[in-house]
């Protein structure tokens, strides 16, 4: 960055009306705000994001200030208290939205319609401003109302379907997948609008349905199936073009679990390496399983001898050893290997922040680095309505006698 | 080189968000499809393949029984344009570095080094093409101690921890049978190049991404890592449940053709008492007690009576077909879907009703039916196209490549 541009950030002057919750659009928002964007949740008490009741929090503690995991999902951001079901509450989100570039919600379909939101409705007070709804299915279709969340939505968008073992039902992921799909399809949209707004000057409304964008990472899934009528089926950890391809047990434990290692042999190359470190002179010498058709074909017997081998050796010895020939190998990490792992240590992956309520936590940071411009460490999340006389006074051009009156009114809660 | 806009005139892409831009994609099968959402956003992405065609060309699924029609290809390719180059020919990655000069975005996942090995790397590319938003998308990353290990798709699962949480308790931990680590990725890399070209607007240049695969597995992991920090516990894999610290629930049950997912919570109790009671069901559970109770604290619900409201909710979907009860439950407000198979996905009255498939004719496929726009933009929408055969764009790019260099050895005389 050159020296006048210094200390500037990617969204300076950039403003986000934020209306949405739960996962994919505070998601979505909080890569903005790491670079500058000014993203100001608009939150209330009494209908609040169903984070602020999840865990963990401090021991004890049930107030909406306490969730690690909204302050996971919010840090960087403004908070300011509307409710939105008061009559004037409406009146006020329309002010911020005037002061804003970009406008976010994942209502159901009709509720910002019903409260005089709806993208018609703010252009008219706001011509170029850009409006991205991420509701489950879209704002149009029969299924448009239809609810759900990410542990749901992951069964809507097949995910589910193919995650398990092929003699037991599906599993799923079994965590809240397609919202770290969803959200980055939000983030690439609305920030080719913004780039076009730069161009051209004009607005535009857009319609992500998440389980559409979530569709996207089901590979080739979907085109085969609409042009075939093959139906992917769950494997376990098997693969179609690689075998051997799985999880197996280790020596050790760690603390409350059992261990496991993944090995993938993705070229004959690595099979001869496995065969030669695990010294199997008749893997060797055998043509057939020096070829990936032999290997699927023995397949039961490899994995049962891959299993057999790794169970008397501790994961950290098979790690050294297969990586050391350059056969993909890798502990199934645990969500402690995942917070310890010294390799995403070395990219400072995991970000300390301060938080009055929550103490200090380390939290997720993006998955890429910039070279040129990095962001600054980011504000903790906000405490719900923290910012709201900020909003009301500098933002929606209230007077402070005005804001007082809202506050009596119930408006600001 | 002053940094110079060249757009593309294309009269199909005027209405598109990203016609100005184009990308130069170098990418295996980790990246293929960050630049696939930026050709359907309307970037000219121009895929610069070997001369014996990209790995991917033949790779499964294929349409025939032939081993040259790709699916996979079809799908990760969408609306890319394609050049040979042979990078291992000193002259072609001269053209390589010339396309470059004309381009906005190069997409890379070689293994930390190769690209350097061939003089293409970040440093070698930035001073010429100051311009040039360069992103490296690898396993783990460009530096750091595991920055050279072999790895997979199934690596990118367990090395983030997503793994720990999928599966059945008694058996090994799991990963999606489809390569969703690559192609999580991929989108993360898309956001990284959005960012960066946003950055670009404030300082003029380009600059080097570094996206980890690694790294954004560790983002899907929910609150489970949280809970490890504050809480000392490791969340487990939980079957057919939510992996919520040492409190899982369950999620996935049988019906009469399938499987469902349905989520127990407290706010959606009443709702399916109701919903089941309509069905003529004449449900057992307290509704009220269930909806006051909290999923965690105090006044905790025994295991055995959670088995027996689960059970009373297995035996009313099993008598009921998945899409039947996504509309009635639905109906009433109660969170509930199927689990839909791929078939189920194409077949789906909603993305019917979207048009969210469409139709392109592929040179070397014939008509494809194709998912279409993964978001609806109103001013400039998503552009759907077939993929390119193998060099397909060959006459109308290459060309105009080898004349720059007499160009430049003229402006280095004077």
């Amino acid at each position: 960055m050159s020296s006048e541009t210094a200390g500037a950030q990617i969204f300076d002057g950039v403003r986000i009306a934020d209306f949405a919750w739960v996962g994919v659009g505070p998601n979505a928002t909080m890569q903005m705000a790491f670079h500058g964007a000014e993203v100001i949740r608009v939150e209330s008490s009494h209908r609040p994001d169903t984070f602020r009741s999840g865990g963990p929090r401090p021991s004890g503690d049930r107030t909406l200030d306490a969730s690690a995991y909204f302050a996971k999902f919010n840090r960087g951001k403004r908070s300011v208290a509307i409710n939105l079901a008061h009559p004037r509450g409406a009146e006020v989100a329309r002010r911020l939205i005037t002061s804003a570039d970009i406008v976010t919600e994942s209502f159901a379909p009709g509720f910002m319609s019903r409260i005089g939101l709806s993208y018609e409705q703010v252009r008219k007070i706001k011509p170029d401003i850009i409006m991205c709804s991420m509701s489950m299915e879209g704002q149009t279709g029969p299924h448009a109302k239809f609810r759900g969340f990410g542990l749901t939505l992951q069964a809507t968008a097949g995910v589910t379907a193919v995650t398990g073992w092929p003699d037991r039902p599906p599993v799923g992921t079994g965590v809240a997948y397609t919202d770290w799909v969803a959200t980055h399809v939000a983030i690439i949209g609305i920030l080719a609008a913004l780039d076009h707004r730069r161009r051209t000057g004009e607005g535009q409304y857009i319609d992500m349905s998440q389980f559409e964008a979530s569709t996207l990472v089901l590979d080739a899934g979907v085109i085969d199936a609409a042009n075939t009528g093959r139906v992917a089926q769950p494997l376990g950890n098997r693969d179609l073009r690689y075998a051997p391809h799985g999880v197996y047990p280790c020596a050790d434990d760690h603390i409350g679990g059992d261990r496991w290692i993944a090995i993938a042999v993705t070229s004959d190359e690595q099979w001869r390496c496995l065969a030669q470190a695990m010294q199997r002179n008749d893997w060797l010498e055998s043509a057939d399983l020096c070829e990936v058709a032999g290997r699927f074909a023995a397949q039961d017997q490899i994995d049962a001898a891959l299993a057999a081998w790794t169970a008397q050796r501790t994961v950290d010895e098979i790690e050294q050893q297969l990586q050391a020939v350059g056969v993909p190998a890798h502990r199934a990490s645990t969500v402690r290997d995942a917070h310890e792992d010294p390799q995403l240590a070395h990219r400072n992956h995991w970000w300390r922040s301060e938080h009055p309520v929550i103490g200090e936590l380390s939290y997720e940071s993006p998955a890429w680095r910039l070279s040129d411009t990095p962001p600054p460490p980011p504000r903790r999340s906000p405490l719900l309505g923290e910012d709201s006389a900020y909003v009301y006074r500098e933002l929606c051009g209230y007077s402070e006698a005005e804001f007082q009156q809202l506050m009596l009114d119930g408006v600001v809660e | 080189m002053a940094y110079q806009h060249t757009p593309s005139v294309s009269l199909y892409r005027v209405n598109t968000a990203l016609s100005p831009y184009r990308v130069i994609d170098l990418t295996a099968e980790i990246g293929g499809l960050a630049t696939m959402v930026l050709a359907g956003l309307g970037a000219e992405v121009i895929r610069v393949e070997p001369p014996n065609g990209h790995p991917t060309r033949r790779r499964g699924p294929m349409l025939r029984g032939d081993g040259a029609s790709s699916l996979y290809w079809a799908q990760m390719n969408a609306g890319k344009q394609s050049v040979t180059l042979d990078l291992e020919d000193e002259a072609d990655r001269e053209r390589l570095r010339l396309l470059c000069e004309t381009a906005d975005f190069l997409f890379e996942s070689d293994a930390p080094g190769v690209m350097a090995s061939r003089g293409l790397d970040y440093d070698d590319l930035h001073e010429r093409v100051p311009q040039l938003i360069y992103v490296s998308i690898t396993p783990f990353g460009q530096t750091g101690p595991k920055s050279m290990w072999a790895a997979s798709d199934l690596i990118g699962h367990v090395s983030g921890g997503l793994s720990s949480l999928c599966g059945d308790p008694d058996r090994a931990p799991l990963r999606p049978s489809v390569e969703q680590a690559y192609n999580i990725t991929a989108l993360n890399a898309g956001s990284a190049a959005m960012l960066a070209l946003h950055a670009r607007h404030l300082t003029g240049r380009g600059q080097r991404i570094d996206v980890s695969m690694q790294a954004a597995m560790a983002n899907t992991l929910g609150n489970a890592r949280l809970y490890w920090e504050m809480d000392g516990i490791i969340t487990e894999r939980a079957g057919g449940a939510r992996a919520f610290a040492n409190r899982a629930t369950r999620i996935i049950y049988p019906c009469a053709n399938g499987y469902v997912a349905f989520v127990r919570v407290p706010a959606s109790m009443i709702r399916l008492h109701q919903w089941m009671t309509a069905e003529g069901a004449d449900p057992q559970f307290d509704a009220q007690r269930w909806a006051g109770v909290a999923i965690a604290g105090d006044n905790l619900p025994t295991d055995e009576e959670i088995s027996e409201l689960e059970a009373e909710i297995e035996a009313f979907f099993r008598a009921r077909d998945a899409q039947a009860l996504y509309e009635s439950g639905q109906g009433f407000n109660v969170m509930i879907c199927p689990v839909n198979t791929m078939q189920d996905i194409v077949d789906s009255p909603q993305l019917a009703a979207r048009a969210f498939f469409t139709e392109v004719d592929d040179p070397a496929l014939g008509r494809l039916r194709v998912p279409g726009a993964p978001l609806k933009m109103s001013a400039t929408p998503w552009r759907s196209g077939p993929a390119p055969t193998l060099g397909q764009h060959n006459n109308q790019i290459l060309p105009a490549l080898t004349a720059i260099p007499d160009t430049q050895e003229a402006d280095h005389d004077r």
